[in-house]
């Protein structure tokens, strides 16, 4: 009967629950698509930090990664290459080696730092093929191939089909050097932009006089966010003396970057949904003071004041409801709208680098269904707070003064 | 009063003068030991061993120097690095590299990095020509048979070391040993000189030992198998062409 009554009540001032009920759809829907565009910009960021250069997680000599010891280094083999095969969430692993040394092109001379890649590896892991800004992506077939990040170029003043020198010393102890020929430039607005170089495995490793050695192999997950389950996963089954290191102890201030990310968030929701909580005690407050009237009547015949009380939290709970369901499925309709599309804004803002990732100038949403399931949870509970006010009031009503108010 | 005043200025010219005395004395002492081994001009044939965690290895080189600051050295041992050869004029350092034919400036910032993968940094043979211009040198320690002397950089100075302590052999004012701290004041080097033989007209220590005091274990050894003072050579010799001459 109770329920009956509450629905009766919502329908009879019918444009005063039609407003709050839009506000709290508008509302609720709009924070669904802005904690999407906020999952969006954190994906873009993530991928750019990890994807430039580092790749979602490595594996390498314990300790390789402190001080980039050349002599930390491993032999591609069978034990490793099947543990890696056998991890569900890892898409795509990439040997990579690694040499400082002075690159050199006329007579200018600057520090730099190799990456021997196999090409068709390491654009599984990492996406410097997809920001050539001149020439091409090292090709398979030539063994001193370079690419290099357009800062370094610039510097060293030289373009696709330039020759290079590279000095190094190598393992052995001997001067390494050899001639390296720019295939492209590369640039993704990172660091790297100004000191990295890829060029093939096989040079390096003979430059280096480190045959058949590798120092990491770079791993490329099928979601970033799972890295630290991966890798303690995979820590476990790696061969002795071997590591595994996720995205967030590569760089810690991107994890910092994302833990700021999430308390953002979390202000956004809080602000919005005290406004909109605002909005429902008023309504109900309102239609509390309207129906003292009445209250008083229902009491006086003999209604317990627990009921009343219930009344108008089932009102507030019954509202709630009617603006979930609204408000997650219009918010669904534009997260997904905006997922595959998104607002370019490039012409408008330049991309910016934080923390080591760029978030670039476009508003695409990313669907997460905590971003569906939060604000409509939180949704619920803030109608029914709300209503906390007006059903405490209404029930202390006393039914004698209740009846004698116009 | 007199008397009083007397006595002051008797100490002040006691405390004064010795010091004013060492500290010409020391720049020119410190002077002719970091360029023992270069004379008006030098020729000389180095033997250099060096010895890592993971290698070792020896390479014999030709050396030709002209004063503090023109010198060219080239690699004849071993085959693989033969015509290998750097060329330092004045605050610049050049490589020269055979195999691919091409020269090579060292830049500013890679002048801490090893030089021919020694113990020697590139800045060890740009600034150590200038030590005694860059550093204050004061007597610590003086027996009979030796003198140590500490150097503390200016302070207008770029300076590599944050001091420097020679210890040097009276008799014929060579180095026995040189230590050199970092900024911290942390001992991180040693260089050891032996085998001092008579050239022409001075006394030179044939042998010195590098230690860094960071990786125990590891040194450098550069042994001078031939040295000849006053060779003749001028400043046309010290060029790019001559770099790439086998």
């Amino acid at each position: 009967m109770l329920f009956t009554l509450a629905l009766r009540n919502l329908w009879r001032n019918r444009r005063r629950t039609l407003l709050t009920l839009s506000a709290m759809v508008v509302s609720s829907a709009l924070l669904i698509l802005s904690l999407g565009i906020f999952s969006g910009m954190l994906q873009d960021m993530l991928a750019s930090a990890t994807e430039q250069y580092y790749g979602h997680m490595l594996v390498n000599r314990e300790g390789y990664q402190e001080d980039r010891d050349l002599y930390l280094n491993l032999s591609s083999s069978r034990a490793l290459d099947e543990v890696l095969a056998g991890e569900p969430g890892i898409t795509a692993a990439s040997p990579r080696l690694r040499s400082f040394g002075l690159l050199s092109h006329a007579d200018k001379s600057y520090p730099a730092e190799l990456l021997g890649v196999i090409p068709q590896q390491e654009r599984q892991v990492t996406t410097f093929a997809e920001h050539i800004a001149a020439g091409t992506y090292l090709p398979e077939n030539l063994e001193n191939g370079a690419v290099l990040g357009a800062g370094l170029a610039k510097k060293l003043g030289v373009k696709p089909g330039d020759e290079l020198v590279f000095l190094t010393q190598a393992a052995d102890g001997s001067i390494g050097n050899d001639l390296l020929y720019v295939t492209g430039i590369f640039k993704t607005d990172s660091s790297g932009d100004k000191s990295l170089v890829l060029v093939g495995l096989p040079w390096l490793q003979q430059v280096m006089a480190l045959p058949d050695k590798v120092h990491e192999y770079s791993i490329r997950l099928s979601d970033p966010r799972l890295a630290t389950e991966e890798r303690i996963r995979l820590d476990g089954r790696l061969p002795a003396g071997l590591e595994a290191l996720d995205w967030g102890m590569m760089m810690p201030e991107m994890r910092e970057a994302v833990a700021s990310y999430d308390v953002s968030r979390f202000i956004v929701v809080i602000i919005l949904y005290v406004a909109t909580g605002l909005g429902i005690l008023n309504t109900f407050y309102m239609s509390v003071m309207e129906r003292t009237r009445e209250f008083g009547i229902a009491m006086a015949l003999g209604m317990p004041p627990g009921h009343i009380r219930l009344l108008i939290f089932l009102e507030a709970f019954l509202l709630g409801i009617f603006a979930l369901v609204c408000g997650v499925g219009i918010g669904l309709l534009l997260t997904l709208s905006m997922q595959t599309q998104g607002i370019d804004l490039s012409s408008y803002v330049t991309p910016i680098t934080y923390a080591g990732g760029t978030i670039l100038p476009r508003l695409r949403t990313v669907l997460e269904i905590g971003n569906l399931l939060v604000p409509a949870l939180l949704l619920l509970l803030v109608c029914l707070v709300a209503a906390m006010l007006p059903a405490h009031r209404a029930a202390k009503l006393q039914p004698i003064e209740a009846i004698r108010e116009d | 009063m007199v008397r009083i005043l007397f006595s002051f200025f008797l100490l002040a010219t006691f405390c004064m003068a010795p010091a004013r005395a060492t500290e010409l004395n020391l720049q020119e002492l410190i002077r002719s030991v970091e360029d023992q081994h270069w004379g008006i001009s030098s020729q000389a044939v180095m033997e250099m061993s060096i010895k890592t965690t993971n290698w070792e290895r020896t390479t014999v080189m030709d050396a030709w120097s002209l004063g503090r600051d023109y010198f060219l050295i080239r690699i004849s041992e071993p085959a693989k690095e033969r015509g290998v050869a750097t060329l330092k004029v004045e605050d610049e350092v050049w490589n020269y590299l055979p195999k691919v034919d091409r020269t090579i400036r060292i830049p500013p910032s890679m002048m801490g990095g090893a030089w021919m993968g020694s113990h020697i940094t590139n800045n060890d043979l740009v600034k150590a020509s200038h030590v005694d211009e860059d550093y204050l040198f004061k007597m610590l320690e003086e027996t009979g048979a030796t003198w140590l002397v500490e150097g503390l950089p200016r302070e207008d100075a770029v300076v590599i070391w944050g001091k420097i302590v020679y210890l040097i052999d009276k008799s014929n004012r060579v180095p026995i040993r040189v230590d050199y701290f970092d900024e911290e004041g942390v001992k991180v080097r040693t260089m050891e000189f032996d085998r001092v033989t008579t050239v022409g007209d001075r006394e030179v220590p044939m042998r010195m030992t590098i230690r860094p005091l960071e990786k125990p274990g590891e040194l450098t050894v550069m042994d001078y198998r031939e040295l000849a003072f006053d060779v003749g050579l001028d400043k046309r010799f010290f060029s790019l062409r001559q770099l790439k001459a086998r």
